[in-house]
C-alpha cells in the first residue's frame, strides 16, 4: 500500500513539477510580455475549449512559421504507452520510429518514465500549430494536447489573422498579464 | 518666371495630388477585390496544409452494415439530465446525474425520481432493487423505495469510484484515480482490495489514463475488470486473483482502439460482452472467451460525428465515454453521456 502511494506521490511530483516549470516559463513570458507592452492591455490567445484543430492556425498567421504552437497539460496526461498524440492510428510497433509517429515535423519527444508510462513532450522550434497531434489526443485520450499562440514569437497584429480565419471563433482576447488559456484539471 | 517654372512643371507632366489618390483608391480595391477572388483571408477554403498534415480516422468510423447485428428498439429517450454518468437496469431504467436518479420505463415515461447530496459517478442494482451508487469517494446503499440505508467513504485519498458490481455477499467498487478494486461486506467493511502492484496479482497494477475503470460481475463467478491502458477485459477471483485476459490494441472492429479502451462494458445473461469504445464510438459484442461477434451500433446508429468534439468545458470534454446496461432479455442500453440520452437497441 505504502510503495503504492509512493508511486503515486513520485508520478504526481513529476507531472505538478513539469506542469509548474511549463506554468512558470508561461508566466514569465507574459511577465516580460507585460512590461514590453506597457499601454496594451489584451493579446490574442486560443480558447482551448473551442478550438477544433482544423489547421487554419499553421498557415494564417502572418508569420513565416506560425506563433501557435502545441503545449501540453502534463496534469491532464495519462502518460499513455499507446498516446494517440504521439502514434498514428495504426502503429507497427510503439517504438519511436518515423514511420509510426503521428507528427509530420516530429515535433513530439517521446521519453520513458516507469513501466508502462511515457511522457511527451513538444520542440517548439519544430512545431508549426498544425493541430494534428491535437486531433489525435483529443479523439481518443484526455486532451491533454493542445493550441496556444506563443507570446514570445506572436508579433500581436491588431487583427489577428488567424481570427479571422478560424471557423470556430476560439481566438479570443485576453488580458496581456495572463496571455494564456491553459487546461487543467479543474 | 516662377510661375513659368510651375506652369512648366505642371505642363510638363506632374500629377495633382488628387489625381495621385484616386489611382492608389483604385488599386487598392483592385488588389482587395483581387484577394476576395483569389487568397483565401478567411478559412473557407481550408487550411491549405498537404495530406499529411490531416488527422483522418474515417476509415475506421465506417462499418460493414452486416457486422451490426442489433437495431434501435424505440425511441431514444431524453434523460432530462444536464449531466449524466451511469446507467442500470432492472425491469426499470435507472439513470444516475446531476445529484439524482431518474427511473423511467422503457418507453422513456418518468416513473420516480431520487435525489442526492452529490453528484453519483456509478450505479449498480441487486436482484432485489437495492440500489448502490458512488459518489465520488463515497458508496452509498438506497433501498428499493429510494431511502439510504447506509454509505461509507473509501479510505484511499483522492478516490474516484467508476465503477459498483455486486455478488451476494460483496460490494465491489472500482477507484479510477488509484486503480485499485475495493471488497466491501453490505455493512461496508473492508475485505481486500485488488490492483496494488506489490501484490503480485494485478500485473504492474491497472493502466487507466482516463477517468474509465469498470467492473462487472459474470454469471461464471468471476469478476470481470477492464484494464483500459492495455486493452484487456480480465477475470479475477473474488479472493483477488487474477486469473486471464482477453483484447487487443487496434482501431480495426474486432479489437479496442485508442489509447484506453472500452471505457465500459456489460455482460449479457449468457455470458457474452457489450463493450463501449470512446474516441472511434462503437458498441461491440463479443462472446464469453472475448471472441469479436459483431456490432451493436456505431457511431453512425449513436448519432455521433467527430464534430462532437467540440466541447466549452473540461466536464463536456471528459464525458465522451457512453455507459452501457443490459436487461434479462438481452436488450443493450446505451447512455450517451454527452447528449444525455438513452438508445435500446435488441437483436435484428
Ligand atoms: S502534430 Fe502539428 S501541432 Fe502537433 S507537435 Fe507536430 S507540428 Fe506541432
Ligand atoms: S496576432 Fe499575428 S502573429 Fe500573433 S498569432 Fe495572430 S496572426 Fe500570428
Ligand atoms: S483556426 Fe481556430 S479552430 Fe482552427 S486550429 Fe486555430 S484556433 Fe483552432
Amino acid at each position: 500500500m505504502d510503495e503504492k502511494k509512493n508511486q503515486y506521490s513520485r508520478r504526481d511530483i513529476l507531472r505538478h513539477g513539469v506542469w509548474g516549470a511549463c506554468a512558470a516559463g508561461v508566466a514569465g513570458t507574459g511577465a516580460i510580455l507585460a512590461s514590453k507592452s506597457r499601454g496594451q492591455k489584451y493579446v490574442w490567445q486560443i480558447d482551448p475549449y473551442k478550438c477544433t484543430a482544423c489547421g487554419n492556425c499553421a498557415t494564417f498567421c502572418v508569420l513565416q512559421e506560425s506563433a501557435v504552437k502545441c503545449v501540453h497539460a502534463y496534469a491532464m496526461c495519462g502518460y499513455c504507452d499507446l498516446c494517440t498524440g504521439y502514434y498514428r492510428p495504426e502503429p507497427k510497433e510503439l517504438n519511436t520510429a518515423a514511420e509510426n509517429q503521428l507528427c509530420p515535423r516530429g515535433a513530439i519527444k517521446r521519453t520513458y518514465v516507469e513501466d508502462p508510462y511515457f511522457e511527451y513532450t513538444i520542440d517548439e522550434t519544430k512545431c508549426n500549430g498544425c493541430g494534428k497531434c491535437v486531433m489525435g489526443c483529443t479523439s481518443f485520450g484526455n486532451g491533454s494536447l493542445f493550441l496556444q499562440i506563443r507570446h514570445d514569437r506572436c508579433v500581436g497584429c491588431n487583427e489577428c489573422a488567424i481570427a479571422i480565419a478560424c471557423p470556430e471563433n476560439a481566438i479570443v482576447r485576453v488580458p496581456a498579464e495572463e496571455p494564456y488559456l491553459l487546461k487543467d484539471r479543474r | 518666371m516662377e510661375i513659368w517654372r510651375n506652369d512648366l512643371n505642371y505642363r510638363q507632366g506632374k500629377i495633382d495630388s488628387g489625381v495621385w489618390a484616386g489611382v492608389v483608391i483604385t488599386i487598392a480595391i483592385a488588389a482587395g477585390f483581387c484577394a476576395v477572388l483569389f487568397f483565401d483571408t478567411t478559412g473557407q477554403k481550408g487550411s491549405g496544409l498537404s495530406e499529411e498534415y490531416v488527422y483522418d480516422i474515417s476509415q475506421y468510423t465506417k462499418i460493414d452494415p452486416a457486422m451490426i447485428l442489433y437495431r434501435q428498439a424505440g425511441p431514444t429517450i431524453a434523460a432530462g439530465l444536464k449531466s449524466t454518468k451511469a446507467i442500470a437496469v432492472r425491469g426499470e431504467i435507472y439513470i444516475a446525474g446531476d445529484k439524482e436518479i431518474i427511473v423511467v420505463d422503457g418507453a422513456g415515461k418518468a416513473k420516480r425520481k431520487i435525489t442526492l447530496d452529490a453528484e453519483p459517478t456509478c450505479i449498480t442494482l441487486k436482484e432485489d432493487g437495492t440500489i448502490v451508487v458512488g459518489m465520488g469517494d463515497a458508496l452509498v446503499v438506497i433501498n428499493p423505495e429510494g431511502q439510504e440505508r447506509t454509505r461509507w467513504a473509501v479510505e484511499e485519498a483522492n478516490a474516484r469510484l467508476t465503477s459498483v458490481a455486486l455478488s451476494p455477499e460483496i460490494i465491489f467498487a472500482a477507484d479510477a484515480v488509484n486503480g485499485l478494486i475495493y471488497e466491501y461486506d453490505w455493512a461496508g467493511k473492508l475485505i481486500r482490495t485488488i490492483g496494488q502492484k506489490s501484490d503480485g496479482k494485478g500485473k504492474n497494477g491497472f493502466v487507466i489514463p482516463s477517468p474509465y475503470f469498470d467492473i462487472a460481475m459474470a454469471p461464471d463467478g468471476l469478476l470481470r475488470v477492464v484494464d483500459p491502458g492495455r486493452h484487456l477485459i480480465v477475470a479475477y477471483t473474488i479472493n483477488g486473483d487474477r486469473e486471464w485476459s482477453w483484447g487487443t490494441a487496434t482501431p480495426a472492429i474486432e479489437g479496442f482502439s485508442g489509447c484506453c479502451n472500452p471505457v465500459n462494458f456489460a455482460i449479457l445473461p449468457d455470458g457474452s460482452f457489450v463493450t463501449i469504445e470512446k474516441g472511434l464510438v462503437r458498441v461491440k459484442v463479443y462472446d464469453a472467451e472475448g471472441k469479436f461477434i459483431g456490432v451493436v451500433a456505431g457511431a453512425e446508429q449513436l448519432e455521433w460525428t467527430q464534430q462532437q468534439q467540440v466541447c466549452n468545458t473540461p466536464e463536456q470534454c471528459q464525458s465522451k465515454g457512453f455507459d452501457v446496461a443490459v436487461d434479462n432479455d438481452g436488450r443493450i442500453y446505451v447512455l450517451d453521456t454527452v447528449k444525455n440520452v438513452v438508445r435500446i437497441f435488441e437483436k435484428k
